[in-house]
């Protein structure tokens, strides 16, 4: 009986998505919604900012709901009731490879076009025929892992291609700061100066990054340079050597640039920031769902790119537009 | 004749002396904990772990916010409640600190600009306390269902006011107390030590601090003596807020930032070093110097285990395995019956 | 009434919970120095007569005289301040705090070390231990929680605080109902030192042979009146029964 009503509501809606259909073509508004990782976090309001330019630009209409943490059970239930909403497409950063592949598929089965942003579900290949995650249409992110490769090289020349280095993380199992963590790894094999030491988690807790980086170079007094591979791990790290007293002598390269880090880019807490381009990722994913909606092919995955920020060059107004803002 | 009096007086020796071990466990502990490090440290790569200097510094700052948040969760937990919401309260201050000292400095000048700052956000630190105390004396909500709806609110509030995210702010007077140095100790271990004292006071010497105790050892006898419960309670969660505002400014002092989840992260470690240092969960129990404990051990596993470079894993699993040995001995010792001392 | 000015008298007392008659026309005299057990089946009326007398409900009809003028308490504190303490066993003693701590709940005294005002703890300590000393209360260590004492220590603990306070009517509820039989001993002994310091007691007990050693009058309430009233001399338990159970 239950299934009878939800065929004939799936029968329904496909009707009514064909009726839409020549609408769309006429220029109806199309809606597409926005569901970051987390709301609270400049990365994603910088993405929204971005997408809603692209929206403008379009005559979309963008939806912007998200969750307030970074966490897949508090995701899914916003998704529902965006998807209750039934928009034209969802752009969404999956805060789990595995658990929001099926909360997903009901997206699909609605009639609703899904592109995810920043993070991916499944392996991030999409539109290949295997597995069960290939539904989204596109993948549109910075590739982490050649970010950490980028701050990895931008970290080796600043301490002169040699000495002991290590990863200043949040937690183990986070896609993105894994691949940060292993693309600055893999860099650093092609310098053979340097020596990256283990790994240190701080639970994004800048107290703890600052009191480990402290241990570190008590064990290590030869300790040249620290990755933090986020905003609290590289504010924590950059802390921990000022007060050791080795600020300059000790590089801090920091993965993401909120507004915030250009005082400590100024004030030589931090040496470098890694900008992901978070506006870039939600311009072209609102152009890439507009895109599919009005029937054009699209790439199954975009590349957004980094920008190295340093004291040098952060007032230079082409770099300083890729911190983001609040 | 001699047997009744051995056995007599055996029993009389046996049980202060456990009750003596379990009083000192939280010291024991301690010692025992740096002693390890110490060996670790010069056998497998002829360093001191203690005699460095350095070391003792950066496990002394590593230490103060969450000690910050600890000290006033012991009253909070002596009494038999609990505050979840410090964390926030924390991030809420810092933020708080933050806006207020970039608005003020320019108008005031340094010094101005910061104490207008602290003024402010110490009192933006009491509201979530003083709504705590009024829903947990007033309304009789339970504390940890009370506190967790202000850990919401705070976090909501904090981050609405950050946008988002963190807040830098440049005040010189402000760096010098989060990162600077008096006579070689860093200002914020010695604004600690400050709170250290007075709050060792108030808990062992006013009647503030033996209603608290009262309280938790058993309420109904405290109305009965004709305490005020409700305005002690009330007071607890202001103080157990204001503590956690001073560590949201000291946080945005270190790091020039305000961020809305500064003290997130912290919460646990600080209700461990409460219940590490000797409070029971179920209130009438606990001290401010066995509180300190408790923090130092939970900074000293952390940083040590850096220092002696074991694998990241094993130092979560470190943390968790001496809180479940310190509420085990705890436990234990209250089957034997031991009492507790309220000073 | 036994002889002397009735330190407490209650007279045509009633009390009604919804329609029904917890207390009807209650009459009820005490004098400084004697124990009056009150006796009665569960739902006689004893605890709500104690109750009235100790400022927790007022009563719906009749009066109280307390020290040669009508009263009429306002809550428990209200009678705690003249002068009339409830002993209760569970709700008496914080567990977590020494016999000094104890006595001077709510009232400690303070001094000044260092400039600072503390609370004086020494002064509690003594002062507690005179007060139980005056009553023959041998505590071996006031400075431990009284968690460490045993049941009828604590009663002491409990009785010697009221006493401090200069109660003169002490209202004790089954104050031996959990304790061991020396320990029952030693509250009965204390009920004697007590009415030597002319505190009036009432005293209430199931159990007939306590009630037997120590109270000098016994009052038996049946169904929330009157059943009647018995000095020890002239009374034996069977006849107590008989009254009680009407």
């Amino acid at each position: 009986m239950k299934r009878r009503t939800l065929g004939a509501a799936l029968a329904a809606l496909g009707l009514a998505a064909l009726a839409t259909a020549p609408a769309q073509a006429a220029g109806k508004k199309l809606t597409i919604a926005l569901i970051p990782g987390l709301t609270t976090d400049a990365f994603y309001i910088t993405m929204h900012k971005g997408a809603q330019a692209a929206a403008d630009a379009l005559g979309d209409t963008l939806v912007f709901q998200g969750a307030p943490e970074f966490n897949a059970v508090l995701q899914v239930p916003v998704l529902d009731a965006v998807i209750a909403r039934h928009p034209d497409a969802i752009l969404i950063a999956p805060t789990d490879k595995v658990q929001l592949i099926q909360p997903l598929k009901k997206a699909i089965d609605a009639g609703i076009k899904v592109i995810t942003v920043d993070t991916f579900i499944g392996t991030g290949k999409y539109q290949t025929g295997s597995g069960d995650a290939d539904f989204p249409l596109s993948y549109v992110a910075s590739d982490n892992i050649l970010g950490g490769q980028i701050a990895a090289r931008a970290l080796a020349k600043a301490i002169g291609d040699k000495g002991k280095v290590y990863v200043s993380n949040v937690k183990p199992g986070v896609s993105t700061t894994d691949q940060r963590e292993e693309g600055f790894k893999e860099e650093m094999k092609n310098h053979p100066g340097i020596t990256v030491l283990t790994t240190q988690f701080n639970d994004d807790d800048a107290n703890k990054a600052a009191s480990q980086l402290q241990s570190v170079l008590a064990r290590n007094p030869d300790l040249a340079g620290v990755f933090g591979a986020n905003l609290f791990s590289a504010l924590g790290a950059a802390n921990g050597v000022k007060q050791a007293g080795k600020a300059g002598a000790i590089k801090v390269a920091a993965f993401d640039a909120p507004k915030s880090i250009v005082e400590q880019l100024k004030s030589g807490l931090v040496d470098m920031a890694i900008a992901q381009h978070p506006s870039e990722i939600g311009y072209f994913g609102v152009v890439a769902a507009h895109a599919a909606l009005t029937g054009h092919s699209i790439p199954t995955a975009i590349g957004t790119g980094f920008t190295v920020i340093t004291k040098d060059n952060v007032d230079d107004p082409n770099v300083s537009r890729f911190l983001y803002s609040d | 004749m001699s047997t009744t009096a051995t056995v007599a007086a055996r029993q009389s020796s046996r049980v202060p002396l456990l009750a003596a071990l379990a009083a000192a466990r939280a010291w024991l502990f301690l010692i025992v904990l740096i002693t390890v490090f110490e060996i670790w440290a010069r056998v497998s790569f002829g360093a001191s772990f203690v005699g460095n200097l350095f070391n003792l510094r950066s496990v002394a700052v590593f230490a103060v916010a969450p000690l910050l948040l600890a000290i006033g969760q012991t009253f909070v937990i002596i009494s038999g409640g609990i505050d979840l919401s410090v964390g926030f309260t924390m991030g809420l201050a810092a933020i708080v600190l933050a806006h207020t000292v970039n608005l003020a400095t320019p108008a005031l000048g340094t010094g101005a600009g910061l104490l207008v700052g602290v003024a402010v956000a110490v009192l933006a630190s009491m509201i979530p306390g003083v709504v705590n105390g009024l829903l947990i004396a007033r309304l009789r909500v339970p504390p940890f269902i009370g506190t967790l709806g202000m850990y919401g609110v705070a976090r909501g509030v904090a981050f609405l006011l950050a946008g988002g995210t963190t807040v830098p702010v440049s005040n010189a007077a402000l760096n010098y107390i989060g990162n600077g140095q008096l006579a070689g100790f860093p200002v914020v271990v010695l604004l600690t030590v400050l709170a250290l004292l007075v709050l060792h006071y108030l808990l062992s010497q006013s009647k503030f601090g033996q209603y608290t105790y009262a309280v938790g050892g058993n309420r109904a006898a405290a109305v009965r003596a004709g305490i005020n419960v409700r305005s002690v309670t009330i007071r607890l969660y202001v103080l157990s807020a204001v503590c956690a505002g001073i560590g949201g400014i000291l946080y945005t002092g270190r790091f020039s930032a305000g961020a809305a989840q500064a003290g997130e992260p912290l919460l646990l470690d600080s209700i461990a070093a409460v219940v590490i240092g000797g409070a029971s969960l179920f209130g009438g129990s606990g001290t401010i110097v066995g509180t300190l404990i408790g923090a130092l051990i939970v900074a000293v596993i952390q940083y040590g285990l850096v220092f002696i470079n074991v694998e990241p894993f094993w130092q979560f699993v470190a943390v968790g395995v001496v809180i479940i040995i310190s509420v085990l001995v705890d436990q234990s010792q209250r089957r034997l019956g031991g009492g507790r001392v309220d000073e | 009434m036994s002889e002397g000015t009735p330190l407490l008298q209650a007279s045509g007392i009633s009390k009604r919970f919804g329609g029904v008659h917890a207390l009807e026309d209650v009459d009820f005299g005490l004098a400084a120095g004697e124990v009056v057990a009150l006796a009665g089946d569960n739902g006689a009326g004893k605890s709500t007569l104690i109750k009235i007398i100790s400022g927790v409900f007022p009563p719906d009809g009749g009066t109280l005289f307390y020290q040669g003028s009508r009263v009429a308490f306002a809550n428990p504190q209200d009678a705690r301040a003249r002068g009339i303490e409830t002993i209760y066993q569970d709700l008496a003693l914080a567990d977590n705090l020494d016999v000094g701590a104890n006595v001077f709940l709510g009232r400690e005294p303070m001094t000044r070390r260092f400039g600072l005002p503390v609370i004086d703890r020494r002064r509690m300590r003594a002062e507690a231990a005179m007060t139980l000393d005056r009553l023959d209360i041998g505590l071996d260590r006031l400075d431990r929680p009284v968690s460490a004492l045993s049941g009828g220590q604590r009663q002491c603990v409990a009785i010697g605080r009221a006493l401090h306070w200069n109660a003169r009517v002490l209202i004790m509820d089954e104050p031996t109902a959990a304790l061991g039989v020396p320990e029952q001993r030693k509250v009965i002994a204390l009920i004697q030192s007590l009415k030597a310091h002319g505190v009036g007691i009432v005293f209430i007990s199931h159990n007939l042979a306590d009630i037997f050693a120590v109270a000098d009058r016994i009052v038996v309430l049946r169904r929330g009146t009157n059943a009647g009233e018995r000095t020890r001399a002239a009374t034996n338990p069977d006849e107590i029964v008989r009254l009680m159970v009407g």
